[in-house]
């Protein structure tokens, strides 16, 4: 089973366009639901992490490989 | 100069004192030996707060510089549409702009040296409007909401007009903006290229 409800794909995105998609796809799911996302914009943690902080959704987890960042994202 | 600042006191002294004499002659044009005589202190003060003449320029433009939180803040604030989005990142630019009149000298200098932290200065300047609009016309007009259009050529007119008209403004001083203010300005600019690119503001 995977972590997580449903997938975002913002490699090759830069800043705001990544925390924009994923605020779009937040919106669609419902409370509770994981969305992952993954990035190539190195600046996309913070991003992440105040987009967390402002929103009040849960930053479960950040990953990174080979120049490739997960999040995953709990909407609350 | 009191003698007794606090670290923080004198390290905002320095960067306030460095910020008007790099964006005056750039980096080059400025040694560590001037901004200590300006400030009053011996060279050996400012090396205990920056370790170098780049680290303290990288400092001076990394506190002017727009915070990638703003975008995250425009985001999250705003109703996701394209012509939202556009205004709140113009307008956190053009904020920056209007709280510091050496902003846009230090741009400008910084355009001509040819360090990483200029560099960077850059991409944090212009990369999120390159990128946004072009992707977002790409997405428009495949969902047919707009003509077909060349982002990255639409992406680049947009950030010619913004900082011609800035530097119009702001630099030379011309009259041709003198009646606006910069706010105006950017939603006057932001009329023009909503027109140009067929986007009309109605549900896209």
């Amino acid at each position: 089973m995977s972590d997580f409800d449903m997938e975002l794909d913002a490699r090759g995105l830069n800043c705001p366009l990544p925390i924009l998609r994923a605020k779009k796809s937040i919106n669609s799911m419902t409370v509770g639901q994981v969305l992952r996302i993954t990035a190539t914009d190195p600046g996309s943690v913070k991003d992440f992490e105040a987009f967390c902080q402002q929103t009040g959704n849960e930053l479960l987890a950040t990953t990174q490989e080979g120049g490739e960042y997960q999040f995953n994202i709990r909407k609350s | 100069m009191a003698k007794r600042l606090k670290a923080a006191e004198r390290k905002a002294t320095i960067l306030a004192v460095a910020k008007v004499l790099f964006s005056d002659k750039g980096y080059h044009g400025v040694s560590v030996d001037e901004i200590a005589r300006r400030l009053g202190v011996s060279p050996a003060i400012l090396y205990r707060h920056f370790p170098s003449k780049e680290a303290l320029y990288e400092e001076v433009l990394n506190d002017i510089a727009c915070k990638r939180e703003s975008y995250v803040d425009a985001v999250v604030n705003s109703d996701g549409s394209f012509a939202d989005m556009l205004r709140k990142i113009t307008r956190i630019y053009i904020e920056s702009v209007s709280k510091d009149p050496d902003y846009l000298r230090m741009e400008m200098q910084s355009a001509l040296e040819g360090s990483d932290a200029t560099r960077q200065f850059f991409e944090n300047r212009w990369r999120p409007f390159t990128d946004f609009i072009e992707f977002s016309l790409k997405e428009l007009s495949a969902s047919n909401s707009i003509e077909p259009v060349n982002g990255q050529l639409a992406a680049m007119a947009f950030q010619g007009m913004v900082r011609e008209a800035l530097y119009s403004k702001c630099i030379y001083r011309s009259p041709r903006f003198r009646d606006m203010d910069l706010f105006e300005m950017s939603d006057y600019l932001i009329g023009l290229f909503f027109n140009a690119v067929g986007y009309t503001e109605t549900g896209t």
